[in-house]
């Protein structure tokens, strides 16, 4: 009996043991459920859905696919054109983060957090007015433009392609490198995490086997940092290939990028139905591109 | 034909004029000939929340205006809540068409208050919300002084009825430059294409500013625009966006580059560039010979606006000549209220040389020469909308 009992209870708290993980998880769920999956249903349906009249509020169902196969036609340009900025503020934001996370993490010493501390403080201020302050940074009667210009070395940007017509706004050069410099922090913060947990002593046993400090370097920090690297991509490419803030303030009508049409089809022109097309469109794309990315580097390692 | 404008007191970047207190008590003199010295000074004391003085006798003595920023004075709202007894609500909430228009369309078609009791369409959004029967009509009745509405905005084309509208400010679109970056005065809207320029041009986003001043000088007339004559301009515009030679499609912020320089030339509207040009002398505005934009900003109540009554009262206010007067001295645009002129001829130096600006006062031959962009139906507007804003932001 007694032992029967014994058994029960542990069924029972075996079954109790395999409602908490549910019970812990159900407010992430409801979360998701309520502020993702239902908008996404929405915006789904939404982009199948055709307008009667242009300040009709509603759409109606139809399941009209021409908005996506339109939508692709229309603002192909702005697509490619949104994933090659983000590309390259990407690949920019590395060339740039992981020296800076490397030096903070290794070199750092006691001014770690100091210097950690200066990463995140332009994060106090809001997103949008430190744009503003490139593009008045930037403007024709700018400092950096005054600078450059009494060192004759507008003529030479222009010719590299960074400076057109006089002006270092309104470029490519402009709006990529505001998103490298809006999206930088969240590439340096993950490296540095990843850095920082690797034990040196790994590159001292890589040297006793006759590796040079760069060999260390290769075969050792950077694959163990890659972890690092990944997560600061994904962070990065994301938000800046949907980005709309530099093209609008640093850019000019020929560098708008994919979000800029969202928020005209949807604010100017109120065609939701397109808006909503385009966002799952670039939704869709990122998700493979993902996907793509994380078979490459590989995402057994990311935690 | 460039317009110059008379130096005015100095003002602080769209804020109010920084008055010294010469000037102040000046302004205050001005006003006791007015008759409404007392109040004025009971204002200027802050005490800015007695609602129950004044008579009225409705209900609820609160009234709500959302209108565009720096379009008025800093005197007139504390002076119409002293004069009335209304509580003004006035915000500058008021910051682009269409993106106002998107936020209260869903209320408005469901028929729900969105707030304000007053709004400040533009003209072409004001024939939409007319067509749409989203607004109310203004109690005439219970404002005598909209007889003072200049003639030639009663009943047009946007309120053809002339019942549910009544104009705000007007102004006129032209070519806003920087001579100092130019090298010489514009003239014509060729100026605007000239190669030496590229680079350095802006154009406004608000498409009949932008485009109807094109169609002049492809040779068409914007007061009748259709999709065909609008053609050769929207390729015009296409073609010089494509070669950079346009840098920017702007909102108000236009005003920023061209005072930074990185615009030489872009399209303007009229009081902005009175304004601007108190800091910077080198700004310039012209109508371009090819002709210039006329447009007018509207006060509308939109459904569901509980003040009417009160809405009236001070649409009454501001169209009284000698309170006119005072919002067109400080906002620089062209008054829709007759009698403004003689108000302004008849007070200080910088007010009589106001009153003889062309960029507040027209004369018959530039007027002559505006135009006013024409009605669009749904469809058309659907049309001319996607295509322009295909070309800003493509």
């Amino acid at each position: 009996m007694a032992g029967r009992d014994a058994a029960d209870d542990g069924d029972r708290s075996k079954r109790r043991a395999g409602l908490v993980p549910y019970a812990l998880l159900s407010p992430g769920m409801l979360w998701l459920l309520l502020f993702f999956l239902v908008p996404l249903v929405t915006l789904a349906r939404t982009s199948l859905s055709e307008k009667e009249s242009r300040f009709a509020v509603d759409a109606d169902f139809t399941w009209h696919i021409a908005n996506f196969t339109d939508a692709l036609r229309d603002y192909s340009d702005q697509f490619i054109r949104s994933f090659a900025y983000a590309g390259a503020a990407t690949l920019l934001c590395v060339a740039i983060g992981y020296p800076m996370a490397y030096v903070i993490a290794f070199r750092g010493g006691r001014f770690k957090n100091v210097l950690l501390g200066l990463v995140v403080v332009p994060f106090f201020t809001s997103f949008l007015i430190r744009t503003l302050a490139w593009q008045t940074v930037l403007f024709d009667s700018g400092p950096i433009l005054s600078v450059l210009d009494s060192l004759s070395l507008v003529g030479v940007l222009e010719r590299i392609g960074v400076a057109r017509n006089g002006g270092l706004l309104q470029t490519h050069a402009s709006v990529i490198g505001g998103l490298t410099y809006n999206f930088l922090p969240f590439m340096i913060l993950p490296i540095y995490v990843s850095l920082e947990k690797i034990d040196l002593r790994l590159t001292e046993a890589a040297k006793d086997l006759y590796n040079n400090g760069w060999q260390a370097f290769r075969k050792v920090v950077l694959p163990l940092s890659l972890p690092g690297v990944f997560a600061g991509g994904l962070l990065t490419f994301i938000p800046a290939a949907g980005d709309f803030v530099n093209a609008r303030f640093l850019g000019g009508p020929n560098n708008t990028m994919i979000g800029s049409v969202v928020q005209d089809r949807f604010l100017v022109q109120l065609d939701y139905p397109t808006a909503a097309a385009l966002s799952f469109i670039l939704m869709v794309i990122i998700t493979l591109a993902t996907l793509v990315y994380a078979r490459i580097l590989g995402t057994d390692d990311l935690v | 034909m460039t317009l110059s404008h008379p130096a005015r007191p100095r003002r602080s970047p769209r804020g109010g004029p920084i008055l010294d207190r010469r000037q102040l008590l000046g302004r205050l003199g001005v006003l006791a000939g007015a008759g409404v010295v007392g109040p004025a000074l009971l204002a200027a004391c802050g005490d800015d929340d007695d609602g129950d003085t004044g008579g009225g006798g409705g209900a609820s003595k609160d009234l709500w205006f959302a209108n565009w920023p720096a379009y008025i004075d800093e005197e007139t709202v504390d002076l119409f809540t002293e004069a009335s007894g209304i509580s003004l609500k006035y915000t500058e909430d008021y910051n682009d068409n269409n993106e106002y228009f998107a936020k209260v369309q869903a209320d408005l078609a469901a028929g729900r208050s969105i707030g304000p009791d007053i709004i400040a369409p533009t003209y072409w959004l004001a024939a939409r919300l007319i067509t749409l029967g989203w607004v109310q009509e203004i109690p005439f009745d219970d404002i005598p002084n909209a007889s003072n509405l200049l003639p030639e905005l009663q009943k047009p084309a946007w309120d053809p009825e002339g019942k549910f509208s009544l104009p705000w400010q007007s102004g006129m679109t032209g070519l806003a430059y920087n001579i100092s970056a130019t090298g010489r005065e514009l003239t014509s809207m060729n100026d605007l294409f000239d190669p030496a320029f590229k680079g350095k041009v802006g154009m406004l986003t608000e498409m009949r500013d932008t485009l109807g001043l094109v169609m002049l000088l492809t040779g068409e007339d914007p007061g009748s625009a259709t999709m065909d004559s609008a053609n050769p301009a929207f390729e015009k515009i296409e073609e010089a966006k494509a070669s950079g030679h346009i840098r920017q499609f702007t909102g108000n912020d236009y005003m920023d580059d061209l005072a930074a320089g990185n615009f030489a030339v872009c399209v303007g509207w009229s009081g902005d560039i009175g304004q601007l040009a108190l800091d910077n002398p080198d700004l310039r505005f012209a109508i371009p010979e090819e002709g210039g934009m006329r447009w007018s900003d509207t006060m509308v109540l939109p459904n569901g606006a509980e003040n009417v009554a009160n809405a009236a009262v001070w649409m009454d206010y501001v169209y009284d000549p000698e309170n006119a007067a005072r919002i067109a001295e400080y906002v620089g645009y062209n008054s829709p209220v007759a009698g403004v002129r003689e108000i302004l001829a008849a007070g200080d130096d910088f007010q009589k040389a106001l009153s003889e600006s062309p960029l507040l006062f027209p004369d018959d031959a530039t007027n002559a020469r505006l135009h006013v962009f024409a009605s669009l139906d749904e469809d058309a507007e659907a049309a001319f909308d996607e295509r322009f804003s295909q070309i800003v932001g493509a």
